[in-house]
């Protein structure tokens, strides 16, 4: 029944909407047989037929506000009014094509990138982990109480610990990286290949909540400790690549690194964890010395119970850690826990860089609307004649505020459709940034709907902003004034000149922000980037070649909390073939190898050493100050890295494993523990068990970075990777099995690659080289994120800067242009230039000193929030504060200059005629 | 002739149901037929008439169809709809109310 009703409703509004002329032919026609019917009957009553019509029209009324009257009724009038705003405001738009250009532009900019990252914003907090129920997946880690910010694993103790007390959990379940394996060349002629794998607890696969697409997970029997059961389940791609999508391989043996395993299971292909290059899961090998052991590699993921908070979680682990801590001191005390959303963890280091490029953004809008607010108000006292017009015609204001907000959102509308395109472009340029370790890379991010509805409101939004100030202006002059006088003089420029100064005020204000934030970004970068990298990355190849750590680590032990393990047999003699065979190559200048990749390795090895004939300290004795980053090298590695050794001599092919051992340290190390001394020819003793010689320091070598994005100088000791002894007590056993080699070439590095690989399988056709890059893709690495961030808030602050000089000039511009006459009288009076110049620029300086105030009130409020991103500088640096600030002082002067200027070749007579 | 009297506000809108509750009207024949039928108390403001038809047009309760009327040429014939009887109901209940209450209010004051 009702629908009935409103059907007809609609209809009628349609009706109104698209047949407008119809609809008013009729109502012409209605109305004149009215009139008719009325002359009609007047003539019958006996008037003549002038008389008639005459006082027919009397009874109507005024017919056109009848029809008028009729039209109102329709409802969509607005509509109308609309279409009429909107056809002329394109038609004001076109007469004014520069005007139109700068504001379309600067707001396409700037609604684009706003829309851009608060999409990439939206897309990180609705990034899924793609596990069933992965919002109650959680990491579970430790840190040392020094320093929070560190974050490690977890050791064998601290898990199954935490798997038995807690009570926040469903499941629970460890992880760690698997030595690689390699699958040995094939007769068939399938190549050497070597696969990345974890080491998974059979209860990890139940707290993730996945299962396998074909065969089965592990049994908890298969875990079992010291020895775990040779089996294997395959990533579906490995499954396809080296086993052709077999469904009978469940069962199938193979060998990997010389281990016979048997294929249980295979992954659907969507499981990639924990790493996108996993391919193949092992079950987690614990020996009985872990079982005491401190060492924290082992990755925990929970499952927290329905309804458990990762607070409460939180709280029952810190409890379950103060336990620990009192019951165990020499392993846990000093360590504490952290609960965390897998969610954050992966997506959350986005978050930060997003929220100060939107800031930025928001900034860099926020001022060009201000601009724009000024552009419209100085075009308002232009328009004025036209708005009095319009008003004197009947308009009310509320009409004539529509009109021109018409045309602000009609502006802004057309900057949100080229905002469209620069949120398209910028939404890609975000997903370029890498993600750090453990983090993810957000996929999910596109140009959808929600984020388009999010580009239209913000452009309406934007156009209500930068409109609403100049369209109520507009009232606040004499209206009956213009149409007498022309546009020269207003009524009362001030309540303008008050909304415009506030304007200009906030855009200092805004500028100094981005610009303070910027410069910080900027100068933390350069700070790093200048970083003198003591090496050459321009043409060196680097690749890893790896023994796996199975065929030589052996455990013999735990000696004093840390794995003693035995190397044996040594796989020195195999690196020592490949090396030699690398050297005979004819491309490259020269090669060396070394133990871990000298910058942005994983894993830094540091070793506890002595000093011979030094007696220790009472605070070593614990053996944590001396400690030093250790690597393994061949001869001439510092000559191929082209490291500048200050004192000394490089290793070279006499220092074999009969000859005298020795050591080559950075200055670091040097100044760390030889200050004022020459440590040439001192003795150091490392803590190796057994089998260790005193080795005498021949050589101090500059100090390479550890890490390409934090230039952190760690003392560091080189020793050759032939004199070695067959103990070793530590963690990293596997630094003896694997060499990372750099060859140097003149030409392209990556041209070496092919002769490389064929030198490495002439000698061991078993293991294949990996990590194949430049150097320089090596290190710029950690780099890149940082330079991204610092140019393109620069980029961001140059932009605001010039915004916000435009806007200066443009009010100084407008003051001077209004304050003619007066200063044609003081000139007239006896003003000098200077006294002109001084009273005009007082306001530019009242107005920008303000505006520096706000700003740096606000840097100082707003730069804590991007601490984490800085390197080197405080977030109050004074001298970026100072800098920048002074930088913006004198654009805005200058700026300001030029009108100012103006103002004293006023002719005096010239400006008073005028008026 | 004495003037006749202002339609109160609202009324016109319920005089107009009223009218077409019998036959489909034009304009013209609605304002002849309300001065007819009061008596020639009741004139309805010529320029008020058609904006009143158009709005109760609009809102559903009449629709409009041109017809050849007895005049002679085509003219645009209005008529009730079924909400437009029910509307009608709803009008008419709520008028008696007032002017009893009015009615009320005046013997007693």
């Amino acid at each position: 029944m009702l629908r009935s009703r409103r059907f007809r409703i609609w209809n009628n509004r349609v009706h109104s909407l698209f047949r407008k002329d119809r609809l008013d032919a009729e109502l012409t026609q209605e109305l004149s047989f009215h009139l008719e019917q009325l002359i009609r009957e007047n003539v019958a009553d006996g008037m003549s037929p002038e008389a008639a019509r005459r006082t027919a029209r009397q009874a109507l009324g005024n017919l056109s506000q009848l029809v008028e009257e009729c039209r109102d009724q329709r409802r969509v009038g607005w509509l109308h009014d609309l279409w009429q705003d909107l056809g002329y405001g394109l038609r004001m738009l076109r007469q004014s094509p520069g005007f139109t250009t700068i504001v379309v532009l600067s707001l396409g900019l700037g609604i684009g990138a706003n829309s851009a990252i608060l999409g990439a914003l939206r897309s990180t907090l609705l990034a899924q982990v793609p596990f069933p129920g992965g919002d109650r997946l959680v990491l579970v880690r430790t840190y040392p109480e020094w320093n929070p910010a560190l974050t490690n694993s977890a050791s064998i103790p601290d898990y199954l610990a935490w798997k038995q007390q807690s009570r926040s959990f469903e499941s629970m379940g460890a992880s760690i990286a698997d030595h690689s394996r390699d699958f040995g060349a094939e007769e068939d002629g399938r190549p050497a290949e070597r696969i990345e794998g974890h080491g998974f607890s059979p209860s990890l696969f139940v707290a993730l909540g996945v299962q396998p697409m074909l065969g089965r997970t592990f049994t908890e029997a298969e875990a079992e400790i010291d020895h775990p059961a040779p089996v294997m389940v395959l990533s579906h791609r490995l499954w396809q690549r080296r086993f052709g999508s077999d469904p009978g391989v469940l069962g199938k043996q193979v060998s990997l690194s010389g281990t016979s395993l048997t294929i249980i299971g295979v992954m659907p292909p969507d499981f990639r964890y924990p790493l996108d290059e996993t391919e193949y899961w092992v079950p987690l090998g614990i020996n009985h010395f872990q079982l005491q052991g401190s060492a924290r590699f082992f990755e925990v993921v929970a499952r927290l119970k329905p309804g458990v908070s990762v607070q409460q979680a939180q709280a029952e682990m810190d409890g379950i850690g103060a336990q620990l801590a009192r019951d165990f001191p020499d392993r846990h005390k000093g360590w504490r826990i952290r609960v965390q959303a897998l969610h954050d963890a992966w997506y959350g280091w986005m978050k930060i860089p997003l929220a100060t490029l939107e800031g930025a953004v928001a900034l860099v809008l926020l001022i060009a609307c201000a601009n724009i607010a000024g552009l419209l108000l100085a075009r308002g006292s232009a328009r004025r004649p036209e708005i009095v017009m319009r008003m004197a015609l009947g308009a009310g204001r509320g009409r004539v505020v529509r009109q021109m907000l018409t045309e602000s959102v009609l502006l802004s509308l057309i900057g949100g459709a080229l905002g469209t395109f620069v949120a398209w472009g910028a939404l890609r340029a975000l997903l370029q940034m890498n993600p750090p370790l453990a983090g993810q890379r957000i996929t999910e991010v596109a140009l959808d709907l929600p984020l388009l509805a999010l580009l239209g409101l913000l452009s309406v939004a934007t156009g209500l902003i930068f409109g609403t100030g100049p369209a109520i202006a507009c009232f606040q002059l004499d209206l009956a004034g213009p149409l007498k006088e022309t546009t020269r003089s207003a009524g009362s420029p001030y309540k303008r000149g008050r909304l415009q100064s506030a304007l200009v005020t906030l855009q200092i204000a805004f500028a100094l922000v981005l610009l303070i934030g910027s410069g910080l970004l900027i100068n933390s970068f350069i700070r790093l980037a200048g970083y003198d990298l003591n090496f050459d990355p321009e043409g060196l190849l680097t690749f890893e070649y790896r023994i796996p750590q199975q065929q030589y680590v052996r455990n013999v032990g735990v000696f004093q909390g840390a794995p003693y393990s035995a190397i044996d047999p040594s796989p020195t003699p195999a690196i020592q073939r490949v090396y030699e065979q690398l050297r005979t190559m004819r491309g490259p200048e020269s090669v060396a190898g070394i133990s871990q990749p000298p910058v942005n390795s994983l894993v830094l090895n540091t070793m506890g050493f002595s000093i011979e004939d030094r007696p220790m300290a009472e605070s070593d004795a614990d053996g944590s100050a001396l400690r030093a980053a250790y690597f393994l090298i061949t001869p001439n590695f510092f000559a191929t890295m082209k490291t500048r050794v200050v004192r000394g001599r490089d290793l070279n092919d006499r220092d074999s494993a009969s000859a005298p051992w020795v050591a080559i340290i950075n200055e670091a190390m040097a100044r760390r523990f030889w200050p004022g001394e020459d440590p040439i020819g001192k003795r150091l003793i490392l803590g190796v068990v057994s089998g260790e010689r005193p080795r005498e320091i021949i050589g101090v070598v500059r100090d390479i970075p550890t890490r390409r994005d934090r230039a952190e100088l760690q003392p560091a000791m080189y020793a050759s990777y032939l004199q070695q002894s067959p103990d070793y007590r530590g963690p990293i056993a596997n630094m003896f099995g694997q060499m990372t080699f750099l060859l140097r070439t003149s030409g392209d590095p990556m041209s070496l690659v092919p002769e490389a690989r064929r030198a490495v399988a002439d000698v061991d056709p078993d293991h294949a080289i990996t990590r194949i890059q430049t150097m320089e893709q090596f290190w710029d690495g950690g780099l890149r994120y940082r330079s991204y961030l610092a140019s393109v808030l620069g980029i961001f602050a140059f932009v605001a800067t010039v915004l916000a000089a435009i806007g200066i000039y443009g009010v100084m511009a407008y003051s001077v242009a209004q304050r003619t006459r007066e200063i044609g009288i003081r000139m007239a009076l006896g003003a000098g230039p200077r006294k002109v110049l001084a009273v005009v620029g007082r306001r530019a300086v009242v107005l920008i000193s303000f505006g520096m105030l706000l700003g740096l009130a606000g840097s100082i409020a707003l730069s804590r929030l991007i601490a984490s991103q800085l390197w080197g500088i405080q977030p109050t640096d004074p001298a970026t504060f100072t800098g920048v600030s002074l930088l913006l002082v004198v654009v805005a002067l200058a700026a300001s200059f030029v009108p100012a200027r103006r103002a004293t070749h006023v002719d005096p007579t010239e400006a008073l005629r005028t008026e | 002739m004495p003037k006749p009297s202002d339609l109160l506000q609202g009324t016109l809108d319920l005089l107009i149901l009223k009218t077409l509750v019998r036959e489909a009207m034009h304009g013209w024949g609605i304002s002849k037929r309300i001065q007819q039928l009061s008596g020639d108390v009741l004139s309805v403001q010529q320029g008020s008439l058609y904006p009143a038809l158009h709005r109760l047009e609009q809102q559903g309760w009449i629709t409009a169809e041109w017809k050849d009327s007895d005049l002679g040429r085509s003219a645009k014939f209005y008529s009730l709809t079924r909400e437009g009887k029910q509307q009608l109901e709803r009008e008419l209940e709520s008028w008696n109310r007032l002017s009893s209450a009015v009615g009320l209010l005046l013997k007693k004051a």
